[in-house]
């Protein structure tokens, strides 16, 4: 115990004497969180649209006006024919073009479909498909709107009889940008500095030849690696409390579920994290090669295999596979189910299981590998 | 009667017989191979207790193998050794908190200040509070580091980093220290004042087994072993290695063209030997032959000036290259 204590002191000393590590660790995730919550919004708003009114009907004027006052569009110009749509796109003017052809209002008052033409700019597909959602939608809200005037005009009670499909968004109404980053960004942050720092500790001190000499001190493996992991640990714990105390208050996302389950979650996630840290470690021949590998199989799979940004479902089956062996597809499912959704250990057993596993596994693993290279 | 199944007495693959209680070191047919290269070729040897012991031999000739081996840290593939008392493969834990370690490294953390280094050092070692202070004053006292315990190790010279480490290494007082390369590119200076510590440490009766390559430090050891190609060429006082060469003729050349005459007399009938040494040729003629008389002359013929000969007494250095080109290899 009191070797493990000596790793610990010294391995606390060496952060905070290297002032790039203590940055590394304290200001880099905050910088992050903030950029990611302000930055990569996914919400759209005021998408800059052109309209191209061929039609110059009152239903095509107040079909216009629907999109004008829905605030997913901004109109920024009226155009006089098709042949300025591609300047528009090529120019970056616009992001959509409504194009209501002649016989849009005919078409309306005879009771007909009205067709619209919406002509997105796919450069940036999350906002082409997101304005092609709003888009049908608002269609098909104003077609509603004609639909029941027109009904009504003709006393005919349309709320009686005809389907309505009602929409609603639990856990996050708003489809709030930052209330799903958050919790998913803890994940991230956190697997960047327990992996990374943990596979540079051991490395660095093989290139600096005090490895050697602990090696022929009488402490045993497992007291060495507890006793350089125990000061990360430490900082691995303040960044769970900072992000989230940032997230709940500055960015308002919502904790509905257990502390007590999200800490003990951590706990094993840190764990996991460690493990695979600890593993490069023994694996890499210098810092260069462990910082390498920790981006490889920390910050890339916590990044795109985790569900922090894609949907797992979206992406090919080869890759979903490859995002069950690291730990950061099961705790992303667990902070944004205790955040968002307030579930408990009821829903969330198979992801805590996954994880205790893993830690264990890379654990064993990683005194397996210290001892062969000792 | 030893039992297999007490924990008490492990099995080890030294013999008792040949383990006697002022030994420190005794190595038994120790080998070591990764793979098909036999790093460590069966060696036998025995280091007595308050011997300074030195371990000589080129780069990649088994030495650091051989004490990472005794050490503890990693085990033979054959044979084995006791290390003051206990064996390396099955008490290594016990071999590792009975030595000390010191390599050329200095294995220190630099930014770490001297206090926190010996600290850090007490803690694995699992010194008492009391126990520390004392070891504490007595080390600052010997690596002549009062008023500095709050510097950053860093910012020390060689000089200071190399008693700091020999410090750490000893701050549970082992009463074996193995010592590997610890002076190199140190200031000759710093060199002998190390070695002063040395002499003192070995004075207590410490047991110091120390590897080098200045050969001027060779001659500060009570035993030598030679390790070459894996395998123990030969062992014994300063004195006795010498001896090897007693009945042969070192003359040593000075020559403008040093490299150029060593070419011309590779191979030539008479020249046991012929090497450089710093500046100058060493010309090993064997027995008195004639060789020795017209050496200046046949030189002078071939071309090459010849500023003086003289014939001088055999160093280690030219008996360990003796003794390689007995291996039939060059060092």
């Amino acid at each position: 115990m009191r070797r493990i204590l000596a790793i610990a002191r010294k391995e606390f000393l060496h952060i905070i004497r290297d002032k790039r590590t203590l940055i590394a660790v304290l200001a880099m995730p905050l910088l992050q969180l903030f950029l990611f919550a302000y930055a990569v919004s996914f919400d759209v708003k005021d998408i800059p649209t052109a309209v191209l009114d061929q039609d110059h009907s009152v239903a095509s004027r107040q079909y216009v006006n629907t999109l004008q006052q829905s605030n997913y569009f901004k109109i920024t110009q009226n155009l006089g024919a098709m042949s300025q749509v591609d300047g528009v796109f090529s120019r970056s003017e616009d992001v959509a073009v409504v194009v209501l052809p002649p016989g849009f209002g005919d078409a309306i008052t005879a009771g007909r479909p009205g067709p619209v033409q919406v002509l997105i700019d796919g450069a940036e597909p999350n906002s082409a498909q997101l304005g092609q959602a709003y888009a049908t939608g608002l269609s098909r809200v104003y077609g509603f709107k004609v639909a029941t005037d027109q009904a009504d005009a003709k006393g005919v009670n349309l709320a009686g009889g005809g389907l309505s499909a009602l929409t609603r968004v639990w856990y996050n109404p708003e489809g709030s940008s930052s209330a799903f980053l958050v919790p998913g960004l803890i994940v991230l942050l956190l697997t960047i500095t327990t992996v990374q720092q943990t596979a540079n500790t051991l490395v660095r001190e093989k290139e600096q030849g005090t490895y050697e000499q602990l090696v022929v001190s009488p402490i045993k493996r497992i007291e060495l690696m507890v006793g350089k992991v125990l000061p990360w640990a430490g900082i691995a714990a303040l960044q769970v409390v900072v992000i989230s105390g940032i997230g709940l208050v500055v960015f308002q996302v919502p904790f509905r579920g257990s502390v007590v389950l999200f800490a003990l979650s951590s706990v094993l996630f840190v764990l996991c994290a460690l493990g695979l840290g600890l593993v490069v470690s023994a694996r890499a021949s210098s810092i260069e090669t462990a910082n390498q590998l920790a981006m490889m199989i920390s910050f890339l799979p916590a990044f795109m295999l985790s569900g922090f940004v894609f949907p797992l479902t979206s992406i090919p089956p080869v890759l979903q596979f490859v995002s069950y062996l690291f730990p950061a597809r099961y705790f992303v499912v667990i902070t944004r189910t205790i955040f968002l959704k307030g579930g408990g250990f009821d829903v969330l057993w198979p992801q805590i299981a996954a994880l205790a596993v893993y830690a264990v596994v890379m654990l064993v693993l990683s005194s397996l590998l210290y001892r062969e290279r000792a | 009667m030893r039992m297999p199944w007490n924990p008490q007495q492990p099995e080890s693959c030294v013999p008792d017989s040949l383990v006697h209680s002022d030994d420190a070191i005794v190595v038994s047919g120790m080998r070591k191979s990764f793979g098909d290269f036999a790093a460590v070729d069966g060696i036998d040897f025995t280091v007595k207790k308050g011997e300074i012991f030195g371990f000589l031999g080129p780069n990649g000739s088994g030495k650091t193998t051989t004490i990472r081996m005794l050490c503890g840290v990693i085990e033979p593939t054959g044979g084995g050794a006791r290390v003051m008392g206990y064996d390396i493969c099955s008490q290594a834990e016990l071999v590792r908190a009975n030595i000390g370690y010191m390599s050329q490294k200095f294995s220190l953390f630099q930014d770490l200040t001297v206090d926190e280094n010996l600290k850090f050092y007490a803690g694995i070692y699992g010194l008492s509070a009391a126990k520390f202070a004392e070891r504490r004053g007595y080390i600052l006292e010997m690596a002549d580091l009062r008023g500095r315990e709050k510097e950053l190790t860093g910012n020390l010279s060689v000089g200071w980093k190399q008693r700091l480490a020999l410090g750490c290494a000893t701050i549970h007082e082992p009463r074996l220290i193995f010592l590997d390369e610890p002076t190199s590119g140190v200031d000759p200076t710093a060199r002998r004042h190390f070695w002063e510590l040395l002499n003192e440490l070995a004075a207590g009766g410490v047991t110091l087994f120390v590897t080098t390559h200045y050969m001027d430090e060779a001659t500060h050891c009570n035993r030598l072993a030679f390790i070459y190609r894996g395998r123990i060429i030969a062992a014994g006082t300063p004195h006795e290695i010498k001896d090897e060469l007693a009945r042969d003729t070192i003359l040593q050349v000075e020559v403008a063209d040093g490299e150029g005459a060593l070419a011309a007399l590779e191979g030539e009938p008479g020249i046991k030997e012929a090497y450089m040494q710093g500046a100058m040729l060493h010309v090993n003629v064997g027995e008195r032959s004639a060789a020795e008389a017209d050496l200046p002359s046949r030189l002078g013929s071939a071309g090459f000036r010849v500023l003086g000969t003289d014939r001088v007494e055999p160093t280690l250095e030219d008996a360990f290259v003796h003794l390689v080109g007995k291996q039939g290899g060059r060092a």
